[in-house]
């Protein structure tokens, strides 16, 4: 039987164990991706799995909640009669909130899953040791290539799904509410600085390193067969969404205060 | 040190997992050139003390020793190093299902050779023609069968020509015929490369064929070590029980002793 006080001290410890692990694969993972030799091939592999087929799942998130932004402020705006603002609230909100935000999570999703399950996998059928035996170090070889691809991909898909929703907003503003192409236009670009963009390009860099880690610091500690991949892969995604929605309101706070 | 015809050695390695005792103490010299066989029952941490003599688990206590050197105290750069030394065939073949057969074998020369890719499939395929697997090389593993892996994990092993190889069960889950083409391959890569050997399995028909010396590993210590015949000919009831594979005998006794009081 398990009383409260074990449980309590479980989870502590858990909580610590895994603070202590990423945190040493993190400080490894940095060094490996500073020091030659690079993995250029396998970086560039990693860059079209992580980037490029994330794009069909980003563009239909993005372009929809754009949508569904419009319209839910159009609700109240039509109220005030302020319909014009509509642009610039749907171009705020989604470059510096829900553009990074929705893309971490989907990426989480699509491509943390799949890198603790890779690894997972290839850690219960022992080819972790393997490339050790091979004096090829795991970290250098599996983990750095990812942090790069998600760390240069996670931004530049952000920037992408940015417009996507933007336009998502300009769709039913112009064909739906009413606004002219000029207005959407001005009222999108006017009100939209530098920094709204700056600020929700930072957290992606944040939410890439969350991904990687979380994944390949719980596929690298797989054990016991297809049932430990499965439990692996789980906590991955559970993780790292908790860890991004933690960051990005810590960062919102932050920006909040130092604009 | 290391120049007394001693490849390996093991001093009073321990090593507990949850609590559990898989090490206990345990002491092993590994000949150079010679074919040491390690036996036990199943989960008795064959595996384990096979993995700290490549370094890819630490002892709790003890230390390993590799041609004069201690393991513990080499550097990063200096343990890659050494395990370019080494090959190593695991249990399950373990090669790298995103990558073709060619790609796996000469992987050690890929990454550590300033090799020509051409340079590197012609090594690969010699690997492969020492393993009776001659142009397979752009197959995926997946694609293979069981002792087609190992067979290939075999020539992965032994593509980088290392000093020491260590084999996790080589023959386990292959047919009789299979085992014994495996059993052959090891003894000739013996012969023929010089290398030296540590084989951990409990399949005694490969132990007898291939080792030059045969230990008994028992509750995380070696109990008996001698030639194929001195074992074969042991009066140690444990090792009896063990070769002739018998379901009654002291090594049972003590689980079922142990059962009834628990």
């Amino acid at each position: 039987m398990k009383t409260t006080a074990e449980t309590i001290g479980k989870t502590v410890l858990d909580a610590v164990k895994f603070s202590g692990g990423t945190f040493t694969l993190f400080c490894q993972t940095l060094l490996a991706v500073a020091l030659p030799p690079f993995r250029t091939r396998q970086t560039f592999e990693q860059m079209v799995k992580i980037g490029v087929d994330s794009l069909p799942i980003a563009t239909l998130t993005s372009f929809f909640m754009g949508v569904v932004i419009a319209l839910q402020s159009a609700y109240q705006m039509q109220k005030v009669n302020a319909e014009m603002y509509i642009p610039s609230l749907v171009a705020i909100s989604i470059t510096r909130e829900i553009g990074p935000v929705l893309t971490g999570l989907v990426v989480a999703g699509r491509v943390g899953a799949s890198i603790a399950a890779e690894l997972g996998s290839m850690k219960v059928t022992e080819q972790i040791d393997a490339l050790e035996t091979l004096a090829a170090p795991p970290v250098k070889y599996l983990v750095a290539p990812r942090f790069v691809a998600l760390f240069t991909m996670l931004p530049l898909l952000t920037i992408y799904a940015d417009a996507i929703g933007i336009f998502g907003g300009y769709v039913v503003s112009v064909f739906k509410l009413g606004l002219s192409h000029a207005l959407y236009v001005r009222m999108t670009f006017d009100p939209l600085a530098l920094k709204d963009i700056f600020s929700g390009l930072f957290k992606t860099v944040v939410f890439a390193m969350i991904i990687c880690i979380t994944a390949c610091y719980e596929g690298m500690r797989v054990e016991g067969g297809a049932e430990g991949v499965g439990n692996a892969t789980t906590r991955a995604v559970v993780t790292s969404f908790v860890l991004i929605i933690i960051a990005d309101a810590f960062f919102t706070v932050i920006f909040y205060f130092l604009t | 040190m290391g120049m007394d015809g001693l490849m390996m050695e093991a001093r009073k390695v321990s090593k507990s997992f949850n609590g559990k005792m898989v090490l206990n103490q345990m002491s092993l010299t590994v000949a150079r050139g010679e074919t040491l066989v390690i036996i036990g029952r199943s989960g008795c941490g064959k595996s384990v003390f096979l993995k700290h003599l490549i370094g890819l688990m630490q002892p709790d206590s003890g230390s390993i020793m590799v041609d004069g050197m201690d393991l513990s105290a080499l550097s990063t750069r200096q343990m890659n190093h050494m395990r370019m030394r080494f090959g190593m065939v695991f249990q399950g073949a373990a090669l790298f299902d995103s990558m073709t057969i060619g790609e796996n074998v000469g992987f050690g020369l890929t990454e550590h050779s300033s090799l020509s890719q051409a340079a590197v499939r012609d090594r690969a395929e010699e690997a492969l023609e020492l393993v009776g697997l001659k142009g397979i090389q752009d197959l995926k593993p997946s694609e293979l069968s069981g002792g087609m892996k190992k067979r290939v994990a075999l020539a992965r092993a032994i593509c980088m020509k290392p000093e020491i190889l260590l084999y996790d069960e080589p023959t386990t889950g292959l047919d009789p015929i299979m085992s014994d083409a495996i059993n052959d391959l090891i003894v000739s890569l013996h012969d023929r490369l010089k290398v030296t050997a540590v084989v951990v399995t409990h399949d005694m028909v490969s132990a007898y064929k291939v080792g030059t010396r045969v230990a008994m590993m028992y509750h995380g210590n070696i109990v008996e070590i001698g030639t194929p015949d001195e074992i074969r000919n042991t009066t140690n009831p444990v090792v009896r029980q063990f070769i002739t594979g018998s379901a009654s005998g002291p090594i049972t006794d003590i689980q079922f002793k142990s059962l009834t009081t628990a």
